[in-house]
């Protein structure tokens, strides 16, 4: 090793000055803490993990582990995805399970955010509430389903209401953990501008939390779509997950995957749409910034 | 005395600052801790004052106090024979860290104070770009805080209180946190706005050279519990060509004063050791 190391040395410094320069510049280190990314890489990388995913999936298919009906293979998958789509009429499906989503999804913002603003300010509204939410936030929200099909029958009414309970306990304390974030002194600093209460929250405190909601939102759209299936199960004729009950009684393991992978694309796209919401509308936080 | 909005005529009518009595506990594990003691101090409109005193000295309490943000334990403050009891327009604080508000742009920022209050006329004025100009961002109107230096966004701050048109600008260790370059610079723009729009102005610093430079009174605390132990008059710098940093630095008055401090500061250190 000390060898090695004080031939490098007299390697290098036999080189010309801007040959030497030019052989510093690179070090190649695969593995450091903090690196960066170009797009270009991110893109690559990413790409390398879907595909080092879909061999393994094909290559396990393959090896016979269990019958092709109950583990068939990414390209029986998509063919039957775009079947779905072709002869089955899976597009209607589709857009109740996205309508539920974001219906239930936007009630669920519209209660939480004006408690969560009021929590995240006002430490006496957060003393009465946050014991109570934060309880809430524990109960599972599909044990509630017995409850929810005596109450509201088997409708749209009890599906987005059982998606709304699975995210809006969650979604008020996170928010207000956002709100409460605002930094003290822009609010003081409002204050000695002149600024009342009402002033300071919304051009301030909520003002300032923007972005942060709209971050937490995204994160919480995820929730909303795990909770989508559950909901979907239970007494549903139409909806992506109503067509996966269907193909488990025709043992179609084929069509359950394509639904699989439709909410998983689902999700990713509205998971773009969020980032893209935050990009356009923050650009003053620049970049690298959260 | 009846509030009076219009700003030329809060100028003529401006009798100061005055602080009787002021006294600050606070509770901390279950003990109390007097911060401060009977401070009784004025300054008269359209001067610079300094609060200067060792850290833990509680001049930033009185500040803060002065403000509006925190409530004396005892005692009272008033300006212009209005009792102080909440923040308000009228007291505007430049902090120590860059408090521009980084989703509005610079003219956004400096526009903030006069769009809550509503005031149309001093918008219509062109109010804001005065203020901009006068602290020297007029190429920077359009940029978002996150694009400037902290210099640039303590101007921005600057900016932003007085186009608020205050009757006090308070400011807490403004130029702690800059290089001694950009902090003499600061100092000088200060000095150049507050002296043409006749604002009274009460500092908070650490700094000797600083405090004695900016300030027509140097109001000098002691600590544990923060008193005031002596007010010490700048009056010199009258003689001295305005602006002339190397004659201020090398007056007998400036060294004789700068060395009067640092001895009391010693004792304060040494009272604590």
């Amino acid at each position: 090793m000390t060898a090695r190391l004080s031939e490098q040395a007299t390697g290098q410094a036999r080189l010309a000055p801007a040959e030497h320069a030019r052989t510093r510049r690179s070090p190649r280190r695969w593995f450091d803490f903090n690196q960066t990314l170009k797009g270009s890489q991110r893109l690559l990388l990413g790409s390398l993990g879907w595909l080092g995913f879909f061999l393994l999936w094909q290559i396990t298919s393959q090896m016979e582990l269990a019958p092709d009906r109950l583990y068939p293979g990414p390209a029986a998958v998509f063919g039957s995805l775009w079947e779905l789509f072709a002869e089955k009429n899976f597009l209607s499906d589709v857009l109740s399970s996205v309508t539920r989503i974001v219906l239930s999804f936007a009630i669920a913002v519209l209660i939480a955010l004006p408690i969560g603003l009021l929590m995240g300010s006002f430490a006496r509204v957060d003393g009465v509430l946050n014991p109570l939410l934060g309880a809430w936030r524990y109960l599972p929200a599909p044990a509630f389903i017995p409850l929810l099909l005596m109450w509201l029958g088997t409708g749209d009414t009890q599906k987005i209401t059982l998606l709304l309970m699975g995210v809006v306990f969650f979604l008020v304390i996170m928010l207000a953990d956002v709100t409460r974030q605002t930094p003290k002194v822009l609010i003081e600093t409002a204050k000695t501008l002149g600024g009342g209460r009402r002033t300071t929250l919304w051009t301030v405190v909520f003002r300032h939390s923007l972005p942060g909601y709209v971050d937490t939102c995204r994160q919480m759209l995820a929730v909303s779509w795990t909770y989508l299936v559950i909901a979907e199960i239970v007494a549903a004729t139409d909806g992506i997950g109503a067509m996966m009950m269907r193909a488990k009684r025709f043992v179609h393991v084929d069509d359950i995957m394509a639904g699989i992978v439709t909410i998983g694309v689902l999700g990713l796209l509205f998971d773009v749409l969020f980032r893209l919401l935050y990009r356009t509308c923050f650009p003053y936080l620049g970049r690298g910034h959260s | 005395m009846p509030y009076i909005s219009s700003p030329a005529s809060k100028a003529a009518l401006k009798a100061g600052l005055s602080v009787t009595g002021v006294s600050k506990e606070f509770q901390s594990r279950g003990r109390t801790v007097q911060a401060l003691d009977d401070i009784t101090l004025a300054l008269p409109a359209g001067k610079v004052g300094v609060l200067l005193g060792p850290s833990g000295c509680g001049k930033s309490t009185l500040l803060r106090m002065v403000a509006g943000l925190e409530q004396p334990s005892a005692g009272n403050i008033c300006l212009n024979d209005r009792m102080v009891d909440q923040p308000g327009r009228d007291r505007g604080m430049v902090f120590q860290d860059y408090t521009s508000f980084p989703w509005l742009s610079v003219r956004e920022n400096v526009a903030y104070g006069l769009e809550i209050n509503r005031d149309r006329d001093a918008l219509n004025e062109g109010t804001v770009d005065h203020f901009i100009r006068a602290v020297g961002l007029e190429k920077f109107t359009d940029a978002y805080p996150h694009q400037l230096s902290g210099g640039m966004r303590q101007r921005v701050a600057i900016a932003r209180t007085l186009a608020n048109y205050p009757e006090l600008l308070l400011m807490d260790e403004p130029f702690g946190a800059l290089d001694p370059e950009t902090r003499w610079q600061m100092q000088d723009l200060l000095l150049d706005v507050v002296r043409k729009e006749r604002t009274t102005v009460l500092v908070v610093s650490h700094d000797i050279e600083e405090a004695l430079y900016l300030g027509d009174t140097v109001f000098f605390l002691s600590r544990h519990p923060g008193r005031l132990k002596e007010i010490i008059d700048t009056g010199f710098k009258a003689a001295l060509p305005s602006g002339d940093r190397e004659a201020f630095l090398q007056s007998d008055d400036y060294r004789r004063l700068e060395l009067h401090i640092r001895r009391l500061m010693r004792d304060e250190g040494r009272n604590a050791a």
